[in-house]
């Protein structure tokens, strides 16, 4: 399979020389570096101009509401572990609307990979702010003077401390290193985050390509994914700097390797007949 | 009608008066008797009032009634509520700390004062006092003690049985120093046939399981979650998971991803969870994943009673989330119908690709009836057009949402070779694909938006069809055609009864299937009937309305009941007289 057997007919509704086109194409680049099977692969969206992206790749896709890709994805792990399912959404759709979702799915430790395109606002409903948004932001909803007053959400300290299993950032202008961390995510065992910095052209005037090329710096090699405190400490870096690459990765059994009942296969392929309810009758005998 | 005994246990939470009242009804049904038992219970953990209502009679019940033959009490607030419901020559079997004014009583009504809870030991002693209880109903009553002895030896450990068969026989001894022993007024004797004390969640939770229910998701809301209880708790065996969630719109969505996914999957909650959900209702409904849904009423908007009927919700749930797709509505009766229709609800989900939504009441889901076990012979499972990849390689390019006659098209999950395809919430045309913005489709979106909403109501014809959509009780025609759904089926059955039996002339017409309304059956009955009587567990008449609504016929009379309890079967009656007067 080549990055181009991904490809549907569609042509993409995106502004031109917006962020998502370079997820996109890295997305693209991960399914042929890891020669996944279309068929067993599931790409689960929420709604946004980063949603959009279910529309155009040629797996099995389920495209949601707004903010519930992850409890969705859940259902299908849950129904057919075998799948591999990778969820997509927005800062809005996933740290507003879908925050509670976000917070229990990585808890979780579900076999899931999460790519969050990250623009820091919102891009579908025109231009206001997002729970990722920089203070002082302005946008239609935080207007002059005061902007936004908010304090951002840090996606990847965040997923660090509730326990997702694997939590990296990359950077939509950097596409082979993006498609790496995607790989890195889709392969890692357990509840995959991936902050993606992804300028928006239209509604974001502050994290442009040039603001974030003079920031975004690979974490260093002699950074051990495997040590939390090292981890946290990366993850507070925002500003002058900001890192990118792996944060964490850990090792441990997934929710779905805590159930009995998925021991002998997906729940999907189990037959529907054959149930014997009688001891349940007499029971209540 | 057969004569029949009602006992009502009260006391506060923590007293165990319902396991009283259950083990009661466990004996009965085992020996012969046919039993139905109400639990009404405040929403709080200890303390508060806690009631048990068991009805008994030697053929099978289907409601409850208010008066009482016996009751037996734990609790001053208990008896206070409790006067007006004794029959005269009731007896009255209360513990001695309780103030018995006799001027409220009726006439020739016996009371009892003993000693029933156990002093001084803590939390035991209190939950134990429910034996001594029991073994003082067995005296006074003459209801066999070994019965009930039977049934605790079933239910706890050696040990615990021993301590609780002491303080039976004990309170039995010294009740019967005080009683005239009675003997028991209902033929009580062995019964081969094996029954069953049940609810109708638990009787949906079967359902569910024999359907081949795999998944189930939820958060607790009473009434609802005795479901999602029961499905934790036996589901393993069958193979299913249950998922708590992180509230109602994730548990929604989960059961989406698992219906996407090919599982047949479940979730229970009432009301309020409900209305947590309907976004993603509407998104099963456009992107045609089966799903089953379990709403049990409880009473009010909002938090409203948690632990209270209603059948309120009906209006709400035919119509819930925005824009227009079909959805199946069902209102169970009874347990039989919260077993047999469940099932049916799987197959009809995954053969219309559609949300079925199970409509039940507090009433309904917590109280247990005596009933044979249920018959599984004939129960089908369905799927209706799932694909195989076989189908899937000759039917090249694969259309999820094609076009048809029906409205179903060939469903395919993830994992099948030849299946790739989107669900998406967005209308969209025959291929999934969005249906506005994208160049491909921007000039046919008129089009897409009309064949796409088309080929959803294509379902409803073919459902209703198929459907068992009302149910006609009684003779063919009536002076008095009863109309109701749900819980209320049951006393509107023994009412019609109790009208035959006084010469009155009564059917009863049950609306099974609520979505897509059966227009064509109500209105072939209703059409015959000379007059006509609405019973609803709400203030507005919803059924009322829907029939107004589809069929243009105005009911005569209504009998609206929302005062947070159940209809009665001499209630109805009582109104029914009025009518025909
Ligand atoms: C329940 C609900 N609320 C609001 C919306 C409208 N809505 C669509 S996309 C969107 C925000 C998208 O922002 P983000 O998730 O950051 O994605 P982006 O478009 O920036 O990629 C909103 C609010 C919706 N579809 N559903
Ligand atoms: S609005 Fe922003 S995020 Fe949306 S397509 Fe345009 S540039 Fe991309």
């Amino acid at each position: 399979m080549s990055a181009s057997d991904v490809n549907l007919q569609y042509v993409p509704t995106w502004c031109p020389g917006c962020g998502n086109f370079g997820i996109f194409n890295s997305l693209k680049k991960a399914f042929a570096t890891l020669q996944l099977d279309l068929e067993q692969t599931v790409l689960v969206n929420g709604i946004g101009c980063s949603s959009k992206i279910g529309q155009y790749v040629n797996c099995y896709r389920i495209e949601t509401l707004h903010g519930r890709s992850l409890p969705v994805a859940t259902g299908v792990k849950l129904a057919n572990h075998s799948l591999t399912v990778i969820a997509e959404g927005g800062d809005g759709d996933g740290m507003g609307l879908g925050m509670g979702h976000f917070v229990h799915t990585a808890r979780r430790n579900l076999d899931i990979s999460y790519f969050i395109h990250n623009n820091q606002v919102y891009g579908l409903t025109k231009g206001q702010t997002s729970p990722t948004s920089e203070p002082g932001m302005l946008t239609k909803f935080t207007p002059p003077p005061l902007g936004n007053v908010e304090r951002p959400v840090n996606i990847v300290d965040m997923a660090i401390s509730l326990g997702a299993s694997f939590v990296a950032r990359s950077y939509t202008g950097d596409m082979n290193h993006l498609a790496d961390m995607m790989a890195q995510a889709i392969s890692h065992r357990g509840f995959a985050v991936l902050d993606i910095l992804q300028p928006c052209v239209s509604f974001n005037a502050i994290n442009t390509y040039a603001w974030y090329q003079q920031r975004v710096r690979r974490i260093a090699e002699t950074h051990d994914p495997e040590n939390r405190d090292q981890a946290r400490a990366l993850a507070g870096l925002w500003g002058d700097e900001i890192p990118v690459g792996v944060f964490l990765r850990e090792e441990r059994p997934t929710f779905a390797d805590s159930l009995a009942q998925l021991k002998d296969g997906p729940l999907a392929s189990r037959p529907l007949e054959g149930a014997d309810i009688s001891g349940l009758m007499e029971e209540l005998a | 009608m057969n004569k029949d005994f009602t006992c009502l246990f009260a006391g506060e939470a923590g007293y165990g008066v319902m396991s009283a009242g259950s083990t009661l009804a466990k004996a009965a049904g085992r020996n012969g008797l046919w039993a139905f038992v109400v639990n009404e219970y405040p929403s709080l953990i200890k303390g508060g009032l806690n009631t048990c209502l068991v009805r008994l009679a030697a053929s099978p019940l289907q409601a409850h009634e208010e008066s009482l033959d016996f009751f037996a009490g734990l609790s001053q607030e208990g008896l206070e509520q409790n006067y007006s419901r004794l029959k005269p020559g009731a007896a009255l079997l209360v513990d001695t700390a309780i103030k018995v004014e006799s001027s409220r009583l009726p006439s020739d009504v016996r009371v009892y004062l003993l000693p029933l809870i156990q002093k001084g030991s803590g939390d035991v002693a209190k939950i134990m006092s429910n034996s001594a209880m029991l073994g003082a109903f067995c005296a006074i009553s003459g209801f066999p003690l070994e019965l009930v002895e039977t049934v605790l030896a079933g239910e706890f450990k050696p040990e615990v049985f021993a301590k609780n068969r002491e303080l039976l026989r004990a309170a039995f001894e010294l009740a019967a120093e005080q009683a005239v022993v009675a003997s028991f007024p209902l033929p009580v004797g062995a019964n081969p046939a094996q029954k069953m004390l049940i609810n109708g969640n638990d009787a949906i939770s079967m359902g569910a399981i024999q359907a081949g229910c795999k998944f189930a998701a939820g958060y607790p809301m009473t009434p609802g979650s005795s479901v999602l209880t029961y499905l934790a708790d036996h589901g393993p065996q069958f193979g299913l998971v249950f998922k708590q969630a992180e509230d109602e719109i994730a548990a929604m969505n989960m059961l989406i991803g698992a219906g996407y996914a090919g599982v047949r999957a479940i979730g229970s909650t009432s009301g309020g969870g409900f209305a947590l959900m309907v976004e993603a209702l509407g998104f099963a409904g456009l992107a045609e994943v089966p799903v089953v849904m379990v709403n049990a009423q409880r009473g009010g908007p909002s938090t409203g009673q948690p632990t209270r009927t209603a059948q309120a919700d009906l209006a709400f749930v035919i119509n819930s989330s925005q824009g227009e797709f079909p959805r199946i509505v069902l209102a169970v009766g009874d347990v039989e119908e919260c077993f047999v229709e469940t099932f049916r609800a799987f197959n009809l989900a995954e053969k219309y690709q559609i949300p079925v939504i199970i409509l039940t009441d507090k009433y309904l889901a917590d109280s247990s009836v005596t009933h044979p076990f249920f018959n599984t012979n004939g129960l089908t499972i369905e799927r209706g057009k799932l694909a195989d990849e076989t189908w899937l390689a000759a039917n090249r390019p694969y259309k999820r949402y094609e076009f048809t006659d029906d409205g179903v098209s060939v469903r395919a999950v993830p994992g099948m070779a030849g299946g790739r395809h989107i669900a998406t919430s967005y209308t969209h045309g025959e291929d999934g694909f969005y249906s506005s913005g994208n160049r491909e489709y921007a000039a046919t979106e008129p089009e897409i938006t009309v064949k796409a909403l088309d080929k959803l109501f294509a379902k409803e014809p073919h459902i209703l069809a198929e459907l068992p959509a009302v149910k006609l009780h009684g003779p063919e025609t009536a002076d008095l055609t009863l109309v109701a759904w749900g819980s209320t089926k049951g006393a509107a059955l023994e009412a019609m009864e109790l009208a035959k039996a006084a010469g009155l002339s009564v059917n009863l017409l049950q609306v099974l299937y609520m979505s897509p309304f059966p227009a064509a059956a109500v209105e072939a009955v209703l059409g015959k009937a000379k007059h006509t009587l609405l019973l609803e567990g709400n203030k507005t008449a919803q059924l009322g309305a829907l029939i107004r609504m589809h069929t243009g016929i105005y009911i005569d009379d209504n009998y609206l009941k929302y005062d947070s309890r159940a209809f009665t079967p001499s209630l109805i009656l009582e109104k029914i007289k009025e009518v025909l007067a």
